[in-house]
């Protein structure tokens, strides 16, 4: 079957805006080197593709290349958030790729393709395109992962977030097969069409499926218990590259997951709640406590990740349009307040990654300290952030889905995170300095910084802003 | 099943002709056997030895820029015999996979990975 005419181009114009991009840098890798060109230059790519994503798409979804890509309101809206994901994650690393001496072309080559990566992940309608996608989205990461190639802890790193991830790929591409082998294709709906006349319950291999395509999916979430890479990986990469993959993997991998679980196994909702109630209760229950012991920052927000998708799958749980959206919701506010946590631990430099570098850090930097503030108050929930917001909504879905016992653990666990988050600021606010005062940021870092915090503090004070363009597929 | 007959007759004609030509060099030939002549012929390289050797990290380069052209070329037949068919879009799809390829190419070049030295 030939479906695609030139036509369908138009469904992917932020993607070849991203690769042509890249291909560009690519090009002249030799000649910019030292230049902030490249940096420029992804960060205008990245708001060319994000307004061409969010162009309004006033003709309705469209659909193209035979009907595995689709150009709708839930595609757009990821899109949208991959493009402004990678927008802050370059301007954030302009200071660390100094001081890492990391090739600068390579590296924002790499941050353009993963995201191009993410945006076909989140546009597909056939499980083959989805995992070419998330593959494009891995195979980019492993390499900013470990791009310090003096540094044994980002070699370390990458190798078993390599080893680990390929384990998942793998896990996906049977799940995928197995769906093929019950269902005769790889369409998202049809697959839909071919299980709703079967019973699950019976279907051993159907419920094989499922399972590995969602513990597939649920890995590169990270959810428990397919979360060991994380803290390693983000404690290897540099500051911006882990903030890169908590904020845009994990969007991308929940809408994937989302379109998954509403298109194609809408029929076996019974099923597939159970398995994301687990993943959902697992993960906010060991994420946070495990980081209540951390010391070294980045671990500590790993978990907290950890935590957060936790509290993401709640939405997904419930099956329905309005979880999903609910899910949104969360993934877009959660995107801000990751990226500015870890964009303020990427401009301190080192003094940033440990949790005693914070000591007095109001008295000597009252702005940045705010900033901080502003996002881990995002981060444990508490009005008027977003953070609380996006716990809200997918709270209250959890509730109408039946979910209450879950509801009421996804709270008492938010007071276990109030206190991980609570202790930095205690540092900041109540401790003497111990280290001299940070250096100035650059402008790009704290423009960068502003946004995340724009957009931390709007979403707190107008919940409702979000929801004309949290529609679920 | 009639579809799987030439299968069959391949696959007993390859068994057969491996069989004679095996039979035959170990009765007709010549034996004279010396320790290096007994070891697994592998290309030149050391049969069997411990992963822990040093590997120029050369041989991984030039082993990766050929499965890039082996790839293209696997692309580029099945594209060939439907050439016709697919019409202009399948000569601008083509046309991106090869410029893709080509800038992968340039970049290789360009940062000297063709150097041997």
């Amino acid at each position: 079957m030939i479906g695609a005419t030139l036509s369908d181009l138009g469904l992917l114009v932020p993607e070849l805006i991203l690769v042509g991009m890249a291909s560009m840098l690519v090009l002249a890798a030799r000649r910019i080197q030292r230049a902030p060109v490249a940096v420029i230059g992804t960060v205008l790519a990245a708001l060319a593709a994000t307004l061409v994503a969010g162009w309004d798409l006033s003709g309705g979804a469209r659909t193209g290349f035979g009907g595995m890509i689709t150009l709708d309101g839930y595609s757009q809206f990821f899109k949208v958030l991959i493009g402004v994901t990678l927008a802050l994650a370059a301007l954030l690393s302009v200071r660390s790729i100094d001081r890492d001496q990391v090739p600068r072309a390579e590296y924002h080559v790499l941050l353009l393709l993963a995201s191009t990566g993410m945006m076909l992940a989140v546009s597909a309608l056939d499980l083959l395109v989805v995992y070419l996608g998330l593959e494009l989205m891995s195979i980019c990461s492993y390499i900013l992962v470990g791009i310090r190639v003096e540094k044994p802890t980002s070699n370390e790193a990458a190798t078993k977030y390599f080893l680990l991830s390929s384990f998942a790929s793998a896990l996906l591409l049977y799940g995928i097969s197995l769906i093929y082998g019950v269902a005769g294709t790889t369409d998202l709906a049809s697959i839909a069409g071919a299980f709703s006349g079967q019973d699950t319950g019976s279907n051993p291999l159907l419920l094989a499926a499922i399972g590995l395509v969602t513990a597939g999916l649920a890995f590169k979430v990270s959810a428990v218990p397919f979360h060991a890479w994380v803290p390693d990986a983000y404690q290897g990469a540099s500051t911006p590259v882990a903030a890169f993959l908590a904020a845009g993997s994990k969007a991308a991998g929940l809408a994937v997951l989302g379109r998954v679980c509403l298109v194609a196994f809408g029929s076996e909702a019974d099923v597939l709640s159970v398995f994301l109630a687990g993943l959902a209760a697992l993960s906010i229950v060991v994420g946070s406590f495990i980081a209540l012991s951390q010391t070294d920052m980045k671990r500590l927000l790993a978990y907290s990740s950890i935590t957060h998708v936790g509290y993401a799958l709640l939405g997904l749980m419930a099956g329905t349009p309005e979880g999903v959206s609910a899910t949104m919701t969360y993934a877009f506010f959660y995107v801000f307040m990751t990226i500015g946590t870890f964009g303020v631990i990427s401009a301190l430099g080192e003094r940033g990654e440990h949790l005693d570098g914070y000591q007095g850090l109001a008295s000597q930097r009252p702005g940045t300290a705010v900033l901080m503030l502003i996002f881990l108050l995002s981060l444990t929930g508490i009005p008027p952030t977003a953070g609380f917001v996006a716990k809200f909504v997918v709270i209250m879905s959890a509730v109408r889905a039946g979910f209450v016992v879950l509801a009421v653990l996804a709270v008492a666990c938010s007071v276990v995170t109030a206190f991980i988050y609570m202790r930095v600021v205690v540092l900041m606010y109540m401790k003497e300095p111990q280290e001299e005062a940070p250096s100035r940021f650059p402008v790009a870092v704290s423009a960068a910084l502003a946004v995340a915090a724009l957009v931390t503090v709007v979403g707190g004070i107008s919940p409702g802003i979000l929801a004309p363009w949290a529609v679920s597929p | 099943m009639n579809e799987y007959i030439g299968i069959a007759v391949i696959l007993v004609l390859a068994a057969g002709l491996t069989a004679t030509m095996v039979a035959l060099g170990s009765t007709l030939g010549k034996k004279n056997s010396t320790r290096v002549k007994l070891e697994p012929f592998e290309c030149g390289k050391e049969p069997f030895s411990l992963p822990i050797g040093k590997l120029s990290i050369k041989f991984y380069l030039t082993a990766i820029l050929f499965i890039l052209f082996d790839i293209e070329v696997v692309f580029l037949y099945p594209w060939a015999v439907v050439y016709r068919t697919l019409g202009i879009l399948g000569l601008v799809e083509m046309g991106v996979f090869l410029g893709i390829l080509m800038v992968g190419y340039v970049y290789a070049w360009d940062t000297g990975a063709l150097d041997w030295e």
